[in-house]
């Protein structure tokens, strides 16, 4: 009798680890597969605020892998108007998974980028968090350009192309 | 006895703590000349070493808020200070040092920064015009920081003080010595202070949480989404100010003064950092050939220079900024009797190099000004000051005539003073010359070479009481009564206005400008974004930018009441209240950055006690409050309210420990606008003073 509940003892004990691990084998798989889940083109509408004055565009936002469980963002800059910035890039964006949203965040990122007029410009994009929800992205953030005096505060929200 | 002796000797002690409510203060400011506040015709306002003590500010501009209604610092666009003073911008106040100018400007001003108040002994403030006495931009007010000048043989002084407001600290050291023929003063102040991040009503994931469900077409809160808040983080900086003025009286007649000082900044932006120079020098002789008759000959230079950094230590030459002032200056006084005529002549070389003009390139100009003041006593009581000034500036050619009339009556029970005079402020030579693309991004900041300077016109009456009360009773003590009425009639205000940039190669700037709604204007979308072209004459088509050109518009009327009461008890309660009423019409500017207020109070509520032979009290509940924006405009700081304690314990000879609780309500600004005031909430500071020649 001792003997056939150390079996079943042994036996439920060999199970459970052999489900946890199973399970973190596919939590693994899960985290693993959070990049390749988000990267694409969005499209959809940017707002840049400045000075509490909002400009909104139609934009794309482009997520491209950078590992497993990081993407970077391309933002796209703007073409028009009395305030044009070039394309820009935030790279590493780190990813967790909150129930059915892939949370995307950086706290800062600093760059640089060469403008029309051919001027390297150092740029700064931070308290940045993008959402992913089912084929859906929004992103916030705030963005110093060069020696410009004032920031702007960005946010986008697109579908996937 | 020994008891009666010993008290007499704290009351006597306690006293002396209050020279904040000295009888008979002597002031220069308003006429240029040494006068008691009582007699003087100019209603000036006074803060004594005293004030700044028990403040316990780092810089003029905590010291001034605390003490001026009316008077607001916020930010610019590039977190650099502006100011607000009763409806006028900071470039409308006219600051001296030792009623010297300073070079350089941040956004509307010099660089508030440099006058640290270490060894300050007090400051003037004279509100209105005093362009006939001191010049360009006198237009709005005079604030003259007046060094202190010691007369013991020798003081030392290391302080320190730290702040919880951005993990602040300050620490200065002072020393002087003092003898027959000598007198000298050296300080140093170092303050560095962290960034500082502003609380958010909503945390980045609220907003972008609330953001995916308006995606998602799922029901979302739209207040969450809203935030005015221009500014999210305050950088942190770090300054050191060094100062030496040298005193030597030469003979019973001649005094000769030599000073220099050093000041550095260094602010850390998000991309890059700022650093902040300037460099001032400056060598006067007095010479007195009787009680009656004087003669001053000085000649000053001060330098402001701005350059950019990358993090990795590389100047990046794409802000460099450098002003560089020359000063010779002149005035003979001559008295008559009781009457004074005063002479004086000043010249000024103003040579400017910016990134804000094309390539680089410099500008300068000369300033050469003559003035003559007589101040006429005609009987005990009544006194009446005129004064006359011209000024010439050889960039722009245009001359200036200021005058200013004063009169004061002294009635047993009260004095009456009326006051007009006319200020300028000349354009300064960013605003004739500026060529500047904004941040490369075809938003243009333009010059105008045809500016004419800006005039006012202000009228003042004031009717003051001073007095001491001896019944005997709680009451005892000084109490003084200010009301001042004044109209500013202020014209051609420099601002600026929309155009077009044109861009043509074929002319030398790179192109020309053309009017807001000129018809050759063509506009066309361009993606969701506008562009425009300019359809010349020729029939040839050219890109046209928007643009902000410098220009004279039409002014201003500002109307106010100022209200002073104080009493200074015999028992070591003292009591200052301030109101300020004003209203402003005419070509008002609402914006963030400027904000005119019809009113504001300022209060300190103090006590100063002996309680021991080695220890003592001085204790203030200070406050101010700012009414809501004349405009009504809702997304900016409406009125507020803002306390601050400070207990200043002199523990032993010569050893002060000073804490204070600034915010002491927690009143925190639900957005941070340009105008906000600099708070998170409460913050405590403490700090260590040690007079180590009384030790």
């Amino acid at each position: 009798m001792k003997m056939k509940y150390f079996m079943t003892m042994m036996i439920a004990a060999v199970a459970v680890m052999l489900g946890v691990c199973s399970c973190g084998d596919d939590d693994d798989e899960s985290e693993k597969a959070l990049a390749s889940k988000v990267v694409g083109s969005y499209a959809g509408e940017e707002i840049l605020t400045v000075m509490g004055e909002d400009s909104n565009s139609a934009a794309t936002y482009v997520f491209a892998k950078a590992s497993d469980t990081t993407v970077d963002l391309n933002l796209p800059g703007t073409t028009g108007g009395s305030m044009q910035l070039p394309p820009m890039q935030v790279k590493n964006i780190v990813l967790t998974k909150e129930g059915d949203v892939i949370n995307g965040k950086i706290a800062s990122y600093t760059g640089t980028v060469v403008n029309a007029d051919g001027a390297e410009k150092s740029y700064t994009v931070s308290d940045l968090v993008a959402l992913f929800g089912k084929d859906i992205v929004v992103v916030t953030y705030t963005l110093k350009y060069g020696n410009m005096p004032f920031a702007f505060v960005g946010s986008f929200s697109g579908t996937k192309k | 006895m020994a008891l009666s002796m010993l008290a007499a000797s704290l009351s006597a002690q306690s006293t002396a703590f209050r020279d904040s409510v000295e009888l008979d203060p002597v002031v220069v400011t308003g006429t240029h000349s040494p006068k008691a506040l009582k007699d003087v015709p100019v209603v000036t306002r006074l803060i004594t070493r005293h004030d700044i003590k028990i403040a316990d500010a780092t810089n003029i501009q905590d010291m001034l808020t605390h003490e001026i209604p009316g008077l607001e610092f916020g930010f610019a666009m590039t977190q650099e200070t502006s100011l607000m003073m009763s409806g006028f911008g900071g470039n409308a106040v006219l600051f001296l040092v030792d009623g010297e100018r300073m070079a350089g400007e941040t956004v509307d001003n010099v660089d508030y920064n440099r006058m640290n108040l270490d060894n300050v002994g007090r400051i003037e403030i004279v509100k209105g015009a005093s362009s006939a006495l001191y010049g360009s931009n006198a237009v709005g007010g005079v604030v003259n920081i007046i060094s202190r000048e010691s007369t013991e043989p020798w003081t030392a002084n290391a302080n320190s003080r730290y702040s919880s407001f951005g993990h602040e600290w300050r620490n200065g050291a002072s020393f002087s010595f003092n003898n027959e023929k000598w007198n000298s003063q050296t300080s140093f102040q170092h303050t560095a202070i962290d960034p500082i991040t502003l609380p958010k009503a909503h945390s980045s994931e609220e907003i972008a949480m609330e953001l995916l469900k308006k995606a998602q077409g799922l029901p979302y809160d739209e207040s969450v989404l809203k935030d005015d808040s221009n500014i999210s983080r305050l950088f942190g900086q770090k300054t050191y100010n060094v100062k030496e003025r040298l005193t030597w009286r030469a003979t019973d007649r001649l005094t000769l003064v030599g000073r220099g000082s050093y000041f550095f900044r260094s602010s850390e932006r998000d991309t890059h950092d700022y650093h902040f120079n300037a460099y001032g020098a400056g060598l006067k002789g007095k010479y007195a050939w009787d009680h009656d008759r004087h003669l001053e000959l000085s000649y000053a230079f001060d330098q402001y220079d701005k350059a950019n950094f990358m993090p990795d230590g590389t100047r990046t030459h794409d802000h460099d900024y450098s002003n560089r002032q020359n000063v010779v200056h002149g005035l003979f006084s001559n008295a008559f009797g009781k009457n004074t005529f005063l002479v004086g002549a000043d010249y000024m070389h103003d040579y400017l190099t910016t990134y804000q003009f094309i390539e680089n390139a410099n500008h300068a100009q000369d300033n050469i000004d003559g003035y003559a003041q007589f101040d006429w006593n005609i009987s005990e009581r009544l006194n009446v000051v005129g004064s006359v000034r011209y000024d010439y500036f050889s960039a722009s050619e245009r001359k200036a005539l200021t005058q200013r009339l004063a009169v004061v009556y002294k009635f047993p029970w009260m004095t009456f003073r009326a006051n007009y005079a006319s200020g300028f402020r000349a354009p300064t030579l960013k605003e004739m010359y500026m060529h500047y693309d904004m941040g490369n991004m075809g938003y243009m900041l333009m010059g105008n070479p045809d500016l004419k300077p800006e005039k006012s016109n202000n009228f003042n009456v004031a009717i003051e009481r001073i007095n001491r009360i001896r019944n005997g009773g709680f009451l005892d003590g000084i109490y003084t009564f200010t009301l001042m009425g004044y109209c500013n009639i202020f014209d051609r205000r420099i601002t600026t206005v929309g155009r077009y940039w044109v861009v043509d190669n074929s002319y030398a700037d790179g192109g020309y400008l053309v009017p807001w709604k000129d018809p050759r204007i063509e506009e066309y979308a361009y993606g969701d974004d506008t562009k425009y072209l300019f359809h010349a004459d020729d029939g040839r088509t050219y890109e046209a930018l928007s643009s902000a050109l410098y220009w004279n518009e039409d002014g201003i009327k500002v109307w106010g009441v100022d209200v002073s009461v104080g009493h200074a008890l015999d028992c070591g309660l003292s009591i200052k209240f301030n109101y300020s009423w004003m209203h402003e019409t005419g070509n008002v500017i609402f914006s963030q950055f400027s904000q005119p207020r019809s009113h504001s109070m300022t209060w300190r509520l103090g006590y100063g006690h002996r309680f021991t032979r080695h220890y003592a009290l001085d204790a203030a509940l200070s406050g101010r409050c700012l009414g809501k924006p004349q405009s009504g405009q809702k997304d900016v700081d409406q009125g507020y309210t803002i306390w601050k304690l400070m207990l200043q314990h002199h523990v032993w000879r010569g050893v002060n420990i000073n804490t204070a609780i600034d915010n002491l309500f927690n009143y925190k600004p639900k957005a941070y606008y340009y105008c906000s005031p600099l708070t998170k909430g409460t913050s405590f500071s403490i700090g260590l003073s040690i007079d180590l020649d009384k030790i």
